[in-house]
């Protein structure tokens, strides 16, 4: 057992290794480099440039770049990605000075479109797509969950063959039409009953995050709670509705693959009640793939979020990133981008490691 | 089925031997859904390949305003756009430009269907060999190989097209399948190489090798053909989320250059504008096209898995 999550554990290094490694050969794909914008400037020297190209090791080679880009080496050492202290290895003692550079350290770099630090933008942005993320997905998991089971326990009934139906249009459903199409028809004359855009109200809300939007909901809480509600309704209802089709499918399944085991059988010929054994033998069962596979989306909602985010301009990490492209932000997007990976890197981890703990079948040799 | 202790000949007329694509034709045939499916698909490549020779307007083509009403109306501005049923315009016009809505959808058919198929085709060739590698030869290439895959597939694949569509894209069409090609491998490589795990280790490849057949030979003529169906089966559904991701990037205005060649995800782009105006067709019969094609797609790619699969039954 033990074995098997260290194993499975150093299984995930090389794949973040070459999470950063894309990421950094994504930077400089681009065209040009930093020093680009001088050339215009006719009072900069050639010796200018060259100086500013050794200050920030853009004449080293990529992969020395990419070495001082991830904080591993740089002019403070080879094996300063650590934090400070002294590293024994093989009764060789190394000094780790530590330090604050590099993306090791947690250091993403400053946004080459508004100077900001960009973990700070992240920041400030991953609240809104929490609140909208999870909204979204307690309400869809709660419903795929009800309709699931229930469609299994019936199946090939009236409710099994409406879900069915529901299941494939839900899942051909593009999610930024569907977002235009809730716009259209709920936020546009007659019928202009949700707000289309944005997570607030302008005119009476101060701008959502800031300190004053914080001093508003402490003296107006209803009022703030109110604003976020109706803000939050299409966007939501988007997301649900595209992502209660491929759930539900799959705990349907689940489902109807416990209900067909030789032990719901044996509990049935005991002459336990119906309902005793979908709910103590069969659910418990099913739940074992569900929780994993449903565990697994929860990183993706920072990135599944984008087009909703894009359409209804709710300011989360997925309109940041359409933004950031705009502006060839490239230092933003390396940073949403490794943070989302990663995030997915280790909840793969968890939840491998979760299901061999949890069900006693999984053979981990 | 012959031979002295064989059928009398009047049994033998009926006999009749069919290959495994008959049997799975005869097994599709059955599946209402998909043969509703296949017909939805095969009725857009058909509206893709003729319509566009019978829509009565060219899809660049700009009016030139003679009111700026609607035809038969006083009241509805033609520049956020005419209402279905306008006479001349069956599906009505666009904001702005006011093109033709019917010839937009008709001629978005074309690109939006040729990236889904074209990309997924290629995916679906990169992901055999990856994983046909990886799965023959095993050790440390397969680690290697299907690290790569854990790496794609661990970052939001759809931001890393977005990126690449931005950097290289130019508009052009065959830019953007090209991406959607290369990032869109991982799942099939990682499904062939697990198939490819299993089949290696049936007699007929160890017969195979025993005779002298080389590696290659044996990945792609004897393997391979068993593993054709599950293949099959994923890059068919996988058409329909190439078509969903480049109407996305087209939308967001990295995909395909509106100006040039219309797609249904493009054509969206500015719909998004006029929809505070109450046009709510132009985003809607494009958006329709792509939910049609896509559920069509969907019904046949089950009904196909459960024609050449019918073990992988629910």
């Amino acid at each position: 057992m033990l074995k098997y999550i260290v194993r499975r554990s150093l299984q995930a290094i090389p794949v973040l290794f070459g999470i950063t490694v894309v990421c950094f050969m994504l930077m400089h794909l681009q065209p040009g480099n930093p020093a680009d914008r001088f050339a215009q400037n006719p009072k900069i020297t050639q010796a200018q440039i060259e100086a500013f190209k050794h200050r920030w090791g853009l004449d080293e080679p990529l992969p020395a770049q990419y070495c001082m880009w991830l904080g591993a080496c740089g002019d403070k050492g080879v094996l300063n990605a650590l934090p400070g202290g002294n590293l024994d290895i093989v009764g060789l003692t190394i000094a780790l000075p530590g330090g604050d550079n590099g993306v090791l350290h947690g250091d993403f770099g400053y946004s080459i479109f508004d100077g900001q630090p960009v973990t700070t933008i992240i920041a400030n942005r991953a609240l809104p797509t929490i609140i909208l993320a999870l909204t979204a997905y307690v309400i869809w998991i709660t419903i795929a969950f009800l309709a699931g089971v229930y469609a299994a326990v019936k199946r090939y009934g009236k409710f099994d063959s409406t879900l069915t139906i529901f299941n494939y249009v839900g899942y051909s459903l593009p999610t930024f039409w569907l977002g235009l199409m809730l716009i259209a028809f709920l936020s546009v004359p007659p019928l202009k009953i949700f707000p289309a855009s944005g997570m607030w109200d302008a005119r009476t809300v101060p701008i959502f995050g800031t300190g004053d939007y914080w001093v508003f909901v402490g003296a107006h809480p209803i009022d703030a709670f109110v604003d976020l509600g109706r803000h939050l309704v299409l966007p939501v209802l988007t997301l649900v509705l595209v992502s209660v089709a491929g759930d539900s499918r799959f705990i349907r399944s689940s489902m109807l693959d416990a209900l067909s085991q030789d032990y719901v059988k044996t509990a049935r010929a005991k002459g336990l009640s119906e309902r005793r054994v979908i709910f103590r033998h069969a659910l418990r069962n099913a739940l074992l793939p569900v929780i994993t596979n449903v565990g697994l989306e929860i990183p993706f909602l920072f990135s599944g979020a984008i087009a909703t985010e894009t359409i209804f301009s709710w300011p989360g990490m997925g309109r940041q990133f359409i933004e950031s492209v705009g502006h060839n932000d490239y230092t933003v997007l390396m940073g949403i981008l490794l943070i989302t990976s990663v995030v997915v890197v280790f909840a793969n981890l968890f939840a491998d490691i979760m299901y061999a703990v949890v069900d006693p079948r999984v053979k981990y040799d | 089925m012959t031979g002295a202790a064989g059928p009398s000949p009047d049994y033998e007329v009926a006999l009749v031997s069919l290959n495994q694509w008959q049997l799975a034709w005869r097994r599709f045939k059955k599946h209402r859904l998909a043969l509703i499916g296949a017909g939805i698909f095969l009725g857009m490549v058909a509206i893709a390949i003729f319509g566009p020779l019978f829509v009565p307007y060219d899809p660049t083509f700009v009016p030139v305003p003679d009111s700026q009403f609607c035809p038969g109306s006083t009241t509805q501005l033609a520049y956020s756009g005419c209402p279905p049923f306008t006479p001349g315009h069956l599906l009505g016009t666009t904001g702005s430009l006011r093109l033709d809505l019917l010839t937009l959808v008709v001629n978005g058919a074309r690109i939006s269907l040729l990236i889904g198929l074209g990309a997924s085709i290629f995916s679906a060739i990169i992901g055999t060999i990856v994983g046909g590698i990886a799965g023959y030869f095993g050790g440390w290439l397969d680690n290697l190989l299907m690290r790569i895959v854990d790496i794609m597939l661990s970052i939001p694949i759809l931001f890393v097209i977005i990126i690449f569509a931005k950097i290289f894209g130019n508009g052009d069409w065959r830019v953007i399948l090209i991406v959607f090609a290369i990032f869109g491998w991982q799942g099939i490589a990682r499904l062939v190489r697990s198939l490819f795990l299993t089949l290696r280790t049936e007699v007929f490849v160890d017969a195979a090798r025993a005779v002298g057949v080389s590696d290659l030979r044996i990945i792609f003529r004897h393997i391979l053909p068993n593993a054709v169906s599950p293949i099959i089966v994923s890059t068919t559904l996988s058409v329909a989320g190439v078509i969903i991701g480049e109407a996305f990037v087209s939308f967001i205005g990295y995909g395909v250059n509106p100006a040039l060649t219309p797609t249904w995800g493009n054509e969206l782009t500015a719909a998004q504008d006029f929809i505070s105006q109450g046009n709510w067709w132009w985003p809607l019969f494009p958006g329709l096209a792509i939910v049609l094609t896509v559920l069509g797609i969907n019904f046949m790619g089950d009904g196909l898995r459960d024609a050449l699969d019918p073990r992988s039954r629910e």
